[in-house]
Order: structure tokens, then sequence, then C-alpha cells
């Protein structure tokens, strides 16, 4: 049997998503369009409760975090996984996106609001300009 | 009742519809009832709180219902499935939320509840004492009437 020496590409981990949103067609939806993108493996939690319980096993990538939901609600959920890892990466996904809520949502900790709906482009932007970002601020720490 | 809000709720939820389910969306004609006409088979429903207070109504049948989940979702759905109800649901979510936040952005501070939605045959809201503004938005898969009631808190 011939074994190649060819070096084997080293594969590339996938990118984990966390999606947030008690509306089961916005899991559906974002999920659909999470996969519609390369290398990405997305999981799911209906309420803030099961975010955080979710997050602290899964230490995902990125979050995509819904407001309001019953019970513990989005802003809250975000400030509760930032407190635990500030270096959490939360993208909110809201149609309520007045000026006091977008700011109420940044400075409990999440990197980018998105208003809904949300386009399949508005969501690969954020995404990578959330991820570049990451790896910016950790490769200035290193330095 | 604030008309000044019911105007940014219309013209939220016309501009919401049109985004989500296709051009063909238009509010033909208005009017001012002395209690919601909601009556379909579907009903979602969301509350309103904070300087101002009310309760927005989207009313269809089924079979449009389950016409606009199925755009939503990209494909056809066989009936009033849980997530046809969750469609519903959002897409009033969605309209509602973005006319929140303009009112939010001009300075009055108005909450939403998550929205609820309810099937069945012959059903009735119980919201009589409230003048209702009743605004029809037919769409390419039929039409969903909007019961808005807001009043400020005095």
């Amino acid at each position: 049997m011939h074994v190649s020496e060819q070096e084997t590409p080293i594969a590339k981990p996938p990118i984990t998503c966390l999606i947030v949103d008690d509306s089961a067609f916005m899991r559906f939806h974002l999920k659909r369009m999470m996969e519609s993108f390369e290398n990405v493996i997305a999981s799911e939690a209906a309420n803030g409760t099961e975010a955080i319980r979710e997050y602290g096993r899964l230490k995902p990538d990125i979050v995509l975090m819904d407001i309001v939901m019953p019970g513990l609600e989005g802003v809250e959920t975000v400030k509760r996984i930032c407190n635990e890892d500030p270096e959490a990466r939360v993208i909110m996904i809201s149609s309520l996106s007045y000026k006091e809520k977008v700011a109420e949502a940044m400075s409990a900790g999440a990197k980018c609001f998105l208003p809904k709906p949300v386009t399949t482009d508005e969501l690969r932007k954020a995404i990578e300009n959330v991820l570049s970002n990451a790896l910016e601020s950790r490769t200035k720490g290193v330095v | 009742m604030r008309l000044d809000f019911v105007k940014i709720f219309i013209d939220s939820t016309a501009l919401m519809f049109k985004e989500l389910i296709g051009p063909t969306v238009e509010v033909p004609s208005i009017a001012m009832k002395p209690s919601p006409v909601a009556g379909r088979e579907v009903m979602a429903i969301i509350g309103l709180a904070g300087d101002a207070q009310g309760r927005v109504i989207f009313d269809m049948d089924l079979f449009t219902a389950v016409r606009l989940a199925g755009h939503m979702l990209g494909e056809p759905s066989p009936g009033m499935t849980p997530l046809v109800r969750s469609s519903i649901a959002e897409l009033a979510s969605m309209a509602i939320g973005r006319a929140i936040s303009k009112i939010n952005d001009c300075g009055t501070r108005i909450k939403m509840t998550p929205p609820t939605v309810i099937t069945g045959a012959n059903l009735v809201s119980y919201d009589q004492c409230f003048e209702t503004l009743v605004a029809p938005i037919a769409t390419a898969y039929g039409e969903v009437r909007v019961n808005i009631t807001i009043q400020d808190l005095d």
C-alpha cells in the first residue's frame, strides 16, 4: 500500500454557535442560516436560564441572543454570561432596537447588535467582525 | 387613544410585512371601532405597558396563517404546526418591536410582552370597553387584521 508523503491539511476547527431565542421559528431560521455558512455547528437554547447552562457546557465561539423572552430576558442573560466569561462573544438579535436598549445590551457585554429581521449577509458580516476583533484583541494581549 | 402611536404601529407593521412577505402588501382602510373585531381562527396578542398601555391583536384565518408561515419558513406547511404558530408569533413580535423602538426613540417608554398565539373557531376578544383602531392588511396570502388599543396612563 502506497502511503502519500504529502502533508495532510490541518482541518480548521468548526465555529460553534449558541442560538438563544424563545421563538422556535427564530431558532429554526437562524440555525438554517448558520448552517449555510461553512464549518459551523449550531446549538439552541429557548430561554435565558437554559442559555447560561448551555454556555457553560459548550463555551461556544459565538452566541446569538434575543432580548424579549419570558423569564430571564436577553440583556440580563448577557450580563450573567459575560460576568462568568468576559471574553464571551455575544451578538444581540432583536426587534427592540431603540437607542437605549442597544446601549443597555452593549454595556451588558454584547459585541454587536442586529435588528430583526436579519439577513444572511448581515449575520455573516457580524460574525466575521466579532470573531476577527476577538482574535485581534487576543493577539494584542499576547504582544 | 394615542393616534400618533397607532400610525407608527400600522406603518411599522405594513413595512415589516413587505420585508418579510413581499411587496404586495396594502392597508386599504382604517376604522375606529368600540372594541376589537378579532374573531378569526388565529390570533396573536401582544400586550403594551409603560408610559402608555394597551394591546395589539393580529387576527387571520387559518389558511392565511399557514401560508404566511410557509413563506417565512421557506417551505409549505401541512397545517397549524407548532412552527407555524411560532412563525405567526414572531411576525407579530417583529412588527410591534419595530414600532415600539420608534416610539421609545421619541421619548415615550413602552415595553411589550412576548406574543401569545391562540387558535380555534369563533374566538372572541373581551376588551369591549376600549376603543380600537382596526387596520386590515392585505397580503398575497390573505388578510391580516391589526387591532390596536393604546392609551396614555393617567
